[in-house]
């Protein structure tokens, strides 16, 4: 086992709006190892969250030189559109800005939805008893044991960013990617955010990569590197 | 696993897919109750037709054939074969009180015989009735009168028996039965019974027949008096309007097909005898000859099959019924060959009129199948625009890992499961219209006037309509189908949405 989990070498990601192409990242590298938490830190448009999908397979690097990430071993960006998919549902979980919760689905549901995909029909069946056990056990760590039945629109934002992080932990991934996690919180609901995620990650060791624009919460991570016209610096 | 839960909460928790159900849903009503009640109508075709010929006709015209008795023996000795019957069909005229008259399909038969081959006893009109007909609520048919029963109870046997005893004549008389509608002296209510302007039962026509000789050429026209025993209505307006049955031993002798006794030739072929002419007193050579007998002959045998519903079936007996009669052909010398005779199923006889309905309900089906197609249109409508609103979710489902072939299936099975709520909804729906739909035509006619289906218009005073659970099948796999199609091109845009922008869409 290496410890180096996600290598990102060279990113080139350009974005085309209209006829104008618009290079996002312009070389970022970035390793993260086993257990580390990193935050990234940049301005606003300086290409956060693009990096972000990269690493997570939401999104590929540019067809031509447009660099190479690699997951444990696995080069993502060659990898087939299927396993893609798998390593989103399997490896990484995504905590968004805006939560971005099933509404029709409840605070339950959402958390479960991560092991319906990975699990697929007959494994999630084969499993319900013990993956409802675990999502409800994440559920009240996270202080929501009451809110099982309620949907999103009926939580507090608070509320609904631990749902999020309930449910990108469900299926225990070996990366969780954050993208400006209380960038739509209140700052002392943000610091309650961010101080369960750090007690998860010194409970267990989870490698985080935390995009924010916030100092103060780059700070909790063990190491800070900056985005500037899509290029990494530490 | 994802998706079925997804699909449970669209469903209930939007108007939209709603609409899209209610679209599949109207749209298999409409054609299930086109198709039922088309279907109906030319069941009720096919069955007038049938009910006064049987199943398989064996013609032979002008001259017919003799020993048909043995014929029917043979023919009703077979198991596919439930009862035969002589006919004589030709063409004749009729002349009716009142200085009617008019040209006529002359069918001569044996009443009885008839009657087991045919729908006959169920066909005469005039007979008493213990319950009115379905839409004559104030019972204003004469046939229900107490005081017309002992009367209407003697035309009924009259009919069956082609044979009239009128009061102040104690011989009886061969008579004829007059289609419903000849003469128009029968005026047919709304509500489908006859008020009869003049009741032809016991009144007197003259039929006129052309008999042919043995060249089959037309010789003077006879007419003879026979009295009206009873109408009979088919159900078939070409046929009540055309169509007199007369005793087949009166149309046998006016045809001159009863059985005859002539002079022929006698001893064998050539030989000569010598005899002395009373008058001259001189001897001559002169052919022996003797009297013969020529049976009476029929230009048809009309048969009955067991069980022969059923096209397969109905073949069946008219292939049976062509063996049987090579084998009676084998066994006469003077009858003619089966190549020369021909053998038709009641299909074959009202081919013209069962096809044109038949391509009436294709045209019709393929109308209400284009407009159908309308629903596929909505479908896609609903969920393009349904698509569109959740892209924020199919971002999401993408960001946990789903596959695109994963979201393109959300979609096509919510198509599935509104395609099969609307088409199970339409079912129920048509099912309860056709089911109800003589109560609700009444309905709409007392309510608002609209009398869409008029009994002296249409000819039948009920609308016929009949399920057939394999064309319900098939109507409700259609809408379940369509929804599905209307489905595909918002699944499709769904699974290649771009994960990234999805979960940027505001």
């Amino acid at each position: 086992m290496t410890m180096t989990l996600l290598a990102a070498r060279d990113l080139r990601k350009t974005y085309r709006l209209g006829r104008v192409d618009v290079p996002v990242l312009r070389g970022a590298t970035l390793s993260v190892s086993r257990g580390e938490w990193v935050a990234v830190l940049g301005a606003s448009g300086s290409g956060k969250s693009t990096l972000l999908h990269l690493m997570g397979g939401l999104d590929r690097p540019d067809r031509k030189g447009g660099g190479s990430i690699t997951y444990d071993g696995r080069p993502l960006d060659r990898i087939r559109s299927n396993d893609l998919d798998r390593y989103r549902a399997a490896d990484v979980g995504f905590v968004f800005q805006f939560y971005h919760l099933l509404p029709e689905f409840t605070v339950l549901e959402n958390v479960l939805a991560a092991a319906m995909i990975l699990h697929g029909r007959f494994g999630f069946m084969r499993k319900r008893a013990a993956l409802e056990g675990r999502a409800r056990e994440l559920l009240a760590a996270f202080g929501l044991p009451h809110r099982l039945g309620h949907r999103p629109a009926e939580l507090s934002g608070g509320e609904r960013q631990r749902v999020a992080i309930a449910r990108a932990l469900m299926n225990q991934p070996a990366l969780l990617l954050a993208d400006e996690p209380t960038g739509n919180l209140d700052r002392a609901t943000g610091e309650t955010i961010i101080a369960e995620v750090a007690r998860l990650r010194e409970r267990t060791g989870q490698t985080i990569v935390m995009v924010t624009h916030d100092p103060e919460v780059a700070a909790r991570a063990d190491r800070i590197v900056h985005l500037r016209d899509g290029r990494v610096g530490e | 696993m994802y998706q079925a839960l997804l699909t449970r909460r669209y469903l209930t928790s939007k108007v939209m897919p709603l609409l899209a159900a209610v679209a599949v849903m109207l749209c298999v009503a409409m054609e299930l109750i086109v198709w039922s009640v088309m279907g109906g109508f030319g069941d009720m075709l096919k069955n007038s037709g049938r009910a006064l010929i049987g199943d398989v006709s064996i013609t032979y015209q002008p001259r017919g054939f003799a020993h048909y008795d043995d014929l029917i023996a043979r023919l009703e000795a077979d198991p596919l074969v439930e009862a035969a019957t002589p006919a004589i069909e030709t063409a004749g005229f009729i002349t009716l009180p009142q200085n009617r008259g008019q040209p006529i399909y002359l069918r001569g038969v044996d009443g009885p015989g008839y009657a087991r081959v045919t729908n006959y006893a169920q066909s005469l009109w005039w007979k008493p009735l213990a319950q009115p007909m379905t839409k004559d609520t104030r019972r204003e048919d004469p046939r229900l009168r107490p005081d017309y029963a002992a009367r209407l109870r003697e035309y009924e046997e009259a009919g069956l028996s082609l044979t009239l005893r009128r009061p102040e004549d104690p011989e009886p008389h061969a008579a004829v039965v007059l289609g419903i509608e000849i003469g128009h002296f029968n005026s047919r209510q709304p509500e489908g019974w006859y008020d009869p302007y003049l009741f032809l039962p016991g009144q007197d026509v003259m039929v006129y027949v052309i008999p042919t000789d043995s060249r089959n050429r037309p010789m003077d026209a006879r007419g003879l008096n026979f009295p009206v025993a009873n109408q009979v209505r088919s159900g078939l307006f070409e046929i009540d309007n055309s169509q007199v049955l007369i005793r087949l031993d009166a149309l046998q002798r006016m045809l001159n097909m009863d059985e005859a006794r002539r002079i022929a030739p006698g001893g064998s072929a050539g030989s000569f005898v010598r005899r002395v002419n009373p008058e001259t007193g001189r001897e001559e050579f002169v052919q022996p000859q003797e009297f013969v007998t020529d049976p009476a002959r029929v230009t048809s045998v009309l048969v009955r099959g067991r069980g022969a519903d059923q096209v397969p079936r109905l073949t069946a007996v008219k292939a049976r019924t062509e063996a049987i009669y090579r084998e009676f052909a084998a066994a006469h010398g003077d009858v003619p060959a089966a190549e020369e005779v021909e053998f038709e199923t009641w299909r074959d006889k009202h081919a013209t009129l069962i096809g044109a309905v038949e391509k009436e309900t294709v045209l019709v089906m393929f109308i209400f199948g284009v407009i159908s197609v309308t629903s596929i249109f909505l479908v896609l409508a609903i969920f393009w625009s349904m698509v569109s609103e959740k892209t924020r979710d199919v971002g999401i489902l993408r960001a946990m890992g789903a596959g695109r072939a994963g979201v393109a299936w959300l979609w096509l099975r919510y198509g599935l499961i509104i395609g099969l709520v609307g088409a199970v909804l339409g079912g129920v729906a048509a099912y309860s219209v056709v089911w109800n739909i003589n109560p609700i035509h009444d309905w709409l006619g007392r309510a608002f006037g609209i009398v869409v289906w008029d009994p002296r218009v249409y000819y039948f005073s009920e609308i016929p309509s009949v399920v057939v659970w394999w064309k319900a099948a098939i109507v409700l796999g259609g809408g379940a189908l369509a929804s599905i199609i209307g489905a595909l091109i918002p699944a499709v845009k769904a699974a290649n949405m771009d994960p990234v922008r999805s979960l940027r869409f505001e």
